[in-house]
């Protein structure tokens, strides 16, 4: 019984890859995402093996503090304190990239309990909760989070994040990412929740739910072990499209400067000191613009592949 | 539909106030106090600054007068830009918001709905798939890079506009910019949802008896599909509005606006309380009668909605 679903499985999960690897536009984004991400994970240690430049280094040399064009050396220039773009383009991906994927997560966490619980209790419970839901996109977020990033930022930090950055360490620049994290997680579940809680009420009267149901397994049993997992589809895909748009939040925020802070950085924080000197030096922000801008991109297509090849009824043609 | 309307409408002011709950708990419940600066000042003109904005008060008696404040639209003073009403700085920056996000939400509907409509009656052509890339492009783009290179491009390079500044409600030189950084993300989205609803329409037997009866191509397509395909991009107006607002407060920075986005994010760095309420509450209103009038839009549009 077990292996006949597991086969079953793997087939739906194999036929949705080979529509997937059909798609050019989606293969082109998944090539591209995982370059980018072999190369913020390895590339700043390949580069200061080259050159002995890290993401902070400055040199001694007086004559090399200044920003310098591109060249073989410094393939994306260096800034003005002579400090190598490269470097610091793939060490900001790698916080870019983390805040969108924490955040996505923190909000799928979020939404599949919140959707899963009301669609699978439905009726008046359901109609509140989804209420709620409604009432709470009428939210301006961004606002929100602008003032939560603002007043708790710098020095009002709350004490249990600074207990948490006590133990993995990284000072008050790492305690303004967790906060980042929660910030952008609490407001991107919403659509989530919907997505799910469609998808539960769809599934919650099949055979297998009353299997479960008739051998004694408890409500939250049901949801998260029997329900949950069979929604993953369209939570994959959404989650893909969730990571782009919460970059996207991350870096205005960053640019804004309440996000990321220094001596963390990111592409929005990159962008953001770039722009300064955008007339006498403008690869200080067209580097970090131009590759956080591929980088979403490829997200983008990538996630509008998968929802065509996970769920070839949603497609819009 | 009436009674729709009112219960919507009677709804807005409850929500409204939550949102300015949560935010006035947010700026409490952060440590410190919006008084403290570098210096330590004096403890009894700490004591005055106390008694002055009623912080000796319980936190509950604190609350209720703020409320009682904000009902009847009074916001107060501002702690930081001194001598100016919270109300006063509104009626300033709102209009030279407001201005350039229509103008920027027209451009964006102009170049989106054209962009998306070609790409849908010529689908799979390499029209469609060059619009789609573009669309793909703009909405990938940060508007913080597409601002500087337009800068760099057009006034740095070609002298054509000016780089940055405010000059007035027609200074339509200085308008220009903005308004196009503003529009890119928003022609993006609204080509793709044009193009997808569209296309659905097109394939409708009502379009294909308007076509069997002989209309012109362009009557099809103005008169009869575009009622209907426009329908994604109506409900999009709610969100976008709320984007627009959150990009205007990159643009008015880059280009040194003096609109309500740059006035809001300097009242939340300088901890500006009565001026951070007066801003949340104002916008808040304002995108939920803003979601009301789409979903009575769309029910205009769409005869078999009803509520």
């Amino acid at each position: 019984m077990m292996k006949e679903e597991n086969a079953k499985g793997t087939s739906l999960w194999k036929d949705a890859w080979r529509r997937l690897l059909k798609n050019k536009l989606a293969v082109f984004g998944m090539i591209v995402m995982a370059i980018m991400i072999v190369a913020v994970i390895v590339g700043p240690t390949i580069i200061e093996q080259l050159t002995g430049y890290t993401y902070d280094y400055m040199p001694s040399d007086q004559d090399l503090i200044k920003s310098m064009p591109p060249s073989l050396t410094h393939p994306m220039g260096t800034d003005d304190t002579g400090r190598d773009i490269l470097a610091r383009v793939l060490i900001g991906g790698r916080i870019s990239l983390m805040v969108g994927i924490i955040s996505t997560f923190v909000s799928l966490i979020i939404g599949i309990s919140y959707g899963a619980i009301a669609g699978y209790l439905g009726g008046s419970i359901d109609n509140l909760m989804m209420r709620i839901v409604d009432v709470l996109y009428a939210i301006p977020y961004i606002l929100i989070v602008i003032v939560l990033l603002s007043v708790f930022g710098k020095s009002n930090t709350p004490a249990w994040i600074k207990s948490i950055v006590d133990t993995i360490g990284g000072g008050q620049g790492m305690s303004q990412i967790i906060l980042l994290f929660i910030a952008l997680g609490a407001v991107s579940w919403l659509t989530m929740a919907r997505v799910v809680r469609g998808q539960v009420l769809s599934l919650k009267n099949q055979e297998f739910v009353m299997a479960a149901k008739a051998t004694g397994v408890t409500t939250l049993g049901i949801i998260f072990k029997h329900i949950v997992p069979n929604t993953l589809g369209p939570v994959i895909v959404y989650a893909t499209l969730t990571i782009p748009s919460v970059m996207l939040s991350e870096a205005f925020l960053s640019f804004l400067g309440i996000g990321v802070q220094a001596p963390f950085a990111s592409w929005g924080s990159l962008a953001a000191d770039g722009i300064k000197n955008i007339a006498i030096f403008p690869w200080q922000l067209i580097f970090p613009g131009v590759t956080m801008a591929l980088t979403l991109f490829s997200l983008n297509f990538l996630g509008d592949g998968l929802r065509d090849a996970i769920d070839p009824q949603q497609r819009k043609f | 539909m009436l009674q729709f309307i009112i219960k919507r409408m009677v709804i807005i002011v409850p929500m409204a106030l939550i949102v300015v709950s949560l935010t006035w708990g947010l700026v409490r419940l952060a440590p410190g106090n919006f008084y403290i600066s570098e210096k330590k000042l004096p403890d009894a003109i700490e004591k005055n600054i106390r008694e002055k904005y009623g912080l000796n008060k319980p936190v509950s008696e604190q609350y209720l007068m703020m409320m009682g404040n904000i009902v009847r639209g009074d916001f107060g003073s501002s702690l930081k830009y001194e001598g100016q009403s919270v109300n006063e700085i509104l009626a300033r920056t709102v209009p030279v918001s407001a201005l350039i996000g229509i103008l920027a939400y027209l451009l964006a509907l102009l170049i989106g709905v054209t962009a998306g409509t070609i790409a849908a009656l010529r689908q799979n052509s390499g029209l469609d798939y060059g619009s789609m890339a573009f669309a793909m492009l703009g909405q990938s783009v940060p508007n913080f890079v597409i601002a500087p290179i337009l800068v760099l491009v057009f006034s740095l390079w070609l002298y054509w506009l000016p780089p940055a500044r405010w000059n007035g409600f027609f200074g339509i030189a200085n308008l220009v910019l903005p308004v196009v950084t503003l529009a890119a993300v928003y022609a993006a989205y609204i080509a793709r949802l044009t193009r997808a609803g569209m296309l659905e329409v097109l394939r409708s037997d009502y379009i294909r008896t308007a076509r069997a009866k002989g209309l012109s191509e362009w009557t099809v397509v103005y008169r009869h599909a575009l009622r209907g395909g426009l329908m994604p991009v109506v409900s999009f107006t709610g969100p976008a509005l709320a984007g627009l607002l959150a990009g205007t407060v990159v643009v008015e920075r880059i280009y040194a606006l003096p609109g309500l986005g740059n006035v809001f994010i300097q009242s939340c760095l300088n901890r500006d309380e009565p001026l951070i309420l007066g801003v949340v509450a104002f916008v808040s209103v304002l995108i939920m009668v803003a979601n009301l009038l789409v979903d009575i839009a769309y029910a205009y549009l769409d005869p078999r909605i009803r509520y």
